[in-house]
């Protein structure tokens, strides 16, 4: 179906409000001036290549590569276990349980940052990358378990019963049949709650202590005018990252539930 | 009695919160038997099925297989094997290692493994398939994949569960033939859950109707077919005119029933032990009902009415007549190659009947859909 001139017109202006400003960053970040502003007068990769020497980003680069992996196993070995469940059982409380997973979607970031720093004080944990892992697995639990579940759901459920059938245990079922189709799924998941860690600001700065991580590193750049375009540089790699990162996993997720040739 | 059957199930109840899905279900299956469970969609026999293989613990009652009961045993470790409605072929694996899948688990060289996955497969004739990956399989193929599969590992019992009706229809009556055949030859106990009548006369030794989570009937097809024990058994089973009729007199086996359409007539069989004065149903096939322009000879009883309907059916030409007295028109169907005149719409026509031919279908204190229908009173 044609859209009518007008209304094509407004879905080109809504998505350049959407992402025209994320596009100035790369942008800028190739220019060689040191001022985010038109006209740019040079192009250059200076600034992509001053980042190589720089140890306290690289070490916060390593910071954010770390919590990312470990949140998003976490995040995705407990997302694969409730997906399955909500999906394949009817308990009590299935559907408040389900309520509560998604609720992290919802709840402002500065809320859970600020009530999950009282909680790990007061515990005794203090703010460090081990805190930042813990918060960034619950952030990114809704996102594992939406995509398990889309997965399980599109997994017939006799499949199973006939590995039980032909005589595996509910534990060689689980590792020769659920986990091998499933594995797409888990593959999407990885990838999508490594990249919500690795993008995630709010809980990290609260939690990360003395050891940032990536996007609290930048944030700390951003006062200082003269690393500006570094920080545009980086920021850009990042953006490049996620997209790539979440792209990857949209395409795995089609994989795993269009699993079945049938 | 246990110690000649394959799977005895004993006064079995299963009850899903408080929707009770089979109750009192009693079952002998004997060695090398083809058994069907037959039944409308819902009335327990998927349940029934699913508690021999073990995936549902029965609420009450027994499960004896080989004479060992299988309380607490979990399905992985019972003697059955089960060929699932949609076949459940596991989408990343071949078909070789679909077909290997149970023997792999309990261990053996590759070299022996391959050679009887080899065999199995030569024997649903699809031999040298080993490598074809089973998203290119096509339904029929992936049910004789399925069928190896289980059958691979020797089950004492083979479980069916609607295994035909997913494929189109002729590919379904040749599927009905090389199933028989198989079990035959392998003389493997099968129990098959189906909801199509002609699918299970035309394959099993013995069939079970159901309705409502109870076994209703346990008998041969052809018996099943020529004395159904009531009025849901005779309208599932092929079709069947029902009439109301009272009991005049009994003698022994035989009753003297009386209709409104129909002279008295006394009709063999008894299976419900009515008595004298009883209010009960009968049937008779449509087959069964001679019909012609003329008087029938040779019959115990004849009656007239309107042809309203005709129907050619190849093989058989089907009327509706409408007779006075009747709550509902009789069903006849003629074969149609007796060269016999066809009779038309409007036509008057002569229906015969042989009291050998009428059943007896037991209280017309009706306890189901069908009596009501069948327009006792």
């Amino acid at each position: 179906m044609r859209l009518p001139g007008g209304l094509a017109a407004y879905a080109a202006l809504y998505l350049a409000f959407l992402y025209a400003p994320a596009m100035f960053l790369p942008l800028f970040s190739f220019s060689d001036g040191t001022i985010v502003a038109f006209p740019i007068t040079g192009w250059t990769l200076e600034w992509y290549r001053q980042l190589g020497g720089q140890e306290t980003m690289l070490r916060a680069l390593a910071n954010s590569l770390a919590v990312g992996a470990i949140s998003a196993l976490l995040s995705t070995s407990m997302g694969v276990l409730a997906a399955r469940a909500l999906v394949r059982s009817r308990f009590p409380g299935s559907r408040a349980a389900e309520g509560l997973i998604m609720l992290p979607l919802v709840i402002p970031g500065v809320i859970v940052a600020s009530s999950m720093l009282v909680l790990f004080v007061s515990i005794g944990l203090k703010p460090s990358l081990a805190a930042v892992v813990l918060g960034h697995a619950f952030l990114a639990l809704p996102f594992s378990v939406a995509i398990m579940k889309s997965s399980f759901e599109g997994f017939d459920a006799s499949l199973e019963e006939a590995a039980v059938d032909l005589g595996s245990t509910p534990f060689e079922t689980f590792r020769r049949v659920t986990l091998p189709i499933a594995a797409p799924g888990i593959v999407a998941s990885l990838l999508v709650t490594f990249t919500v860690s690795f993008d995630e600001f709010v809980l990290a700065f609260f939690l990360s202590g003395s050891q940032p991580t990536l996007p609290v590193y930048i944030w700390s750049q951003i006062r200082f005018p003269a690393k500006l375009p570094n920080t545009l540089a980086l920021g850009t790699l990042l953006l490049l990252a996620s997209v790539l990162l979440l792209a990857l996993a949209e395409y795995f997720r089609r994989r795993s539930t269009g699993a079945d040739g049938s | 009695m246990e110690s000649s059957s394959i799977v005895s199930m004993i006064d079995v109840e299963q009850r899903f919160g408080s929707f009770t899905a089979l109750s009192g279900f009693s079952l002998e299956l004997g060695e090398g038997e083809f058994f069907s469970l037959l039944g409308p969609s819902g009335c327990g026999k998927t349940t029934a099925l699913r508690i021999i293989a073990g995936f549902l613990e029965p609420t009450s009652g027994q499960v004896l297989i080989d004479g060992r009961s299988m309380e607490g045993i979990p399905a992985n470790k019972r003697p059955t094997n089960m060929v699932f409605q949609n076949y459940a072929i596991f989408p990343h694996l071949d078909v070789g290692d679909n077909v290997a899948y149970g023997l792999r688990r309990r261990g053996g060289a590759d070299s022996q493994i391959a050679a009887r996955v080899s065999e199995a497969l030569e024997m649903v004739e699809l031999g040298g398939l080993e490598r074809r990956r089973s998203s290119e399989l096509s339904g029929g193929q992936r049910q004789r994949v399925a069928l190896a599969r289980a059958l691979i590992l020797k089950p004492r019992v083979l479980l069916l569960d609607e295994p035909l009706s997913a494929l189109d229809k002729r590919l379904r009556e040749q599927m009905q033939l090389e199933l028989r055949g198989l079990q035959r030859n392998l003389g493997v106990t099968f129990v098959m859950v189906t909801h199509d009548q002609h699918e299970a006369m035309a394959m099993s030794d013995r069939i079970g109707v159901m309705f409502g989570g109870r076994l209703v009937q346990v008998d041969a097809p052809s018996v099943l077919y020529a004395r159904p024990r009531n009025s849901e058994v005779a309208s599932f089973i092929g079709g069947m005119n029902l009439l109301a009729a009272r009991i005049e007199a009994t003698s022994g086996e035989r009753i003297t029933v009386g209709t409104q359409c129909l002279p008295q007539m006394e009709i063999g069989r008894n299976p419900n032990a009515v008595t004298a004065g009883r209010d009960i149903l009968v049937g008779i096939r449509p087959e069964h009902v001679r019909i012609g322009a003329a008087a029938p000879e040779g019959c115990d009883a004849a009656v007239r009415g309107e042809v309203i309907d005709v129907a050619f059916h190849g093989e058989s030409v089907r009327y509706r007549v409408r007779v006075d007295g009747a709550r509902e028109p009789f069903a006849v169907s003629a074969p149609s190659h007796t060269g016999a005149a066809r009779l038309e719409c409007g036509e008057m026509a002569w229906l015969g009947f042989e009291s050998d031919s009428v059943v007896e279908l037991g209280d017309a204190d009706g306890q189901d859909w069908q009596i009501q229908r069948g327009g006792n009173r």
